[in-house]
């Protein structure tokens, strides 16, 4: 039966106004769940607040569980979803790039449009930096270009490319949540409380 | 239920939380594995495999072939001999052992043009069409009596009795015309030319040429 729009039973027109659609729920619920704020998101790397450790890891644990669960019961044809290309090196080196902006700045570049929209002055000024990167990035893309194309692995995942079983990497997953959860609440309460 | 109750069951809701995820993974793990049936569903191939739509008359094929309609291929579906002895003008061979060969599948497996399978009747193109719409590839057909309805009403087609309908007489015609097209050579169509018959001289026309009239002059 699913995915919905592959298997046409969305028809694919109404794929941007779903997008939007989406993307607005996204976006209120990052809001509302408090990571508009530069302080809750960093955080994270300063040991007082994991709160965005917990939602990522409990939304990507959640689905990939409802998901297989889906295919098991045939509701769903895992092998139809999109898989993101990898491309080896862009990857590594763009995620120390973002990793590096998220410490720094406190943002990712969603939260961040989710503070400018409530007017926090930060995110302004990270937007505007993102879009100076970007702007550097397309004058420099000639010089860039071997790296950003390059290395291209394909549509895979570490099922295919390890050949793991994904129940038991799954269940492994679930369990290395449930500690980094444990973990991080030790953490959390061993250092000193932030007010912001 | 009062309120202590549940502020004491509360206090261990991430436990909860957490060992209900758990069994939820580990219920993954567990449950018994089977093997997926790959393609479409045995309802939608039986329905498929009933509806009529899915043959295509030799005098369709003919009439597409002759206006040039290139919305479709054409597979043989026969072995390579019988396919160089003869086949449809334009047709593909791709025998039925090599049907799930790498290159034939960018013949069937696409979107953008109707297949037609033939052979020498409906069997072989049969087994082609169930075993490739099983697979959930789309727009496929099967030519209705293969190449013996092929031969026997485009290439040869059979001159209707005095006592039948008027359509069997235009259909007759239309098969004729259409074997015509296919290099068929009737003797009441060939004419022989007659060398004693002098053309004609083309009148000459002389042209006389009309004299301009004259701009009215301005007046008052």
């Amino acid at each position: 039966m699913g995915p919905l729009i592959p298997n046409g039973i969305i028809p694919i027109e109404w794929d941007s106004i779903i997008a939007i659609f989406i993307g607005i729920v996204f976006g209120f619920v990052l809001e509302s769940s408090g990571f508009s704020s530069s302080r809750k998101l960093a955080g994270v790397f300063y040991g007082y607040d994991f709160a965005v450790l917990k939602v990522f890891f409990t939304a990507a644990a959640v689905s990939v569980i409802g998901l297989y669960y889906m295919d098991y019961l045939g509701y769903l044809d895992i092998n139809q979803l999109y898989v993101h290309p990898t491309y080896l090196w862009g990857a590594i080196i763009g995620g120390v790039i973002m990793g590096v902006g998220f410490v720094s700045g406190g943002f990712c570049p969603g939260t961040s449009l989710c503070a400018v929209a409530i007017g926090k002055l930060d995110a302004w000024i990270y937007v505007g930096g993102i879009m100076i990167g970007v702007f550097l990035f397309s004058e420099l893309y000639s010089f860039f270009e071997p790296i950003y194309n390059g290395y291209f692995l394909g549509n895979i995942t570490l099922i295919d490319s390890f050949g793991w079983n994904p129940y038991w990497v799954i269940f492994i997953f679930s369990i290395i949540a449930i500690v980094a959860f444990a973990v991080s609440d030790m953490v959390r309460k061993k250092v000193k409380k932030v007010f912001y | 239920m009062d309120k202590k109750k549940i502020a004491r069951v509360a206090a261990f809701r991430y436990k909860i939380l957490a060992i209900i995820f758990l069994v939820l993974a580990g219920g993954l793990v567990l449950l018994p594995k089977y093997q997926k049936q790959e393609g479409i569903k045995s309802e939608t191939l039986l329905s498929h495999a009933n509806s009529t739509e899915r043959y295509i008359s030799t005098d369709q094929i003919a009439n597409k072939i002759i206006n040039q309609d290139p919305s479709f291929i054409l597979i043989d579906v026969r072995n390579e001999d019988s396919f160089s002895n003869y086949s449809i003008p334009n047709a593909i061979n791709i025998p039925l052992k090599k049907i799930f060969d790498e290159e034939s599948l960018a013949y069937l497996n696409q979107n953008q043009f109707d297949v037609v399978f033939f052979s020498n009747d409906n069997f072989y193109a049969d087994q082609a069409w169930v075993l490739c719409d099983r697979l959930g590839f789309k727009n496929l057909r099967v030519l209705n009596g293969g190449l013996n309805k092929w031969f026997s009403t485009i290439i040869n087609p059979k001159m209707p009795n005095e006592d039948m309908p008027d359509e069997e007489f235009e259909l007759y015609s239309t098969r004729k015309a259409a074997s015509m097209f296919f290099g068929v050579v009737y003797s009441d169509q060939v004419t022989t030319e007659d060398s004693n018959v002098k053309p004609e001289a083309p009148k000459q026309v002389i042209t006389v040429q009309k004299k301009k009239k004259k701009v009215a002059e301005g007046g008052c």
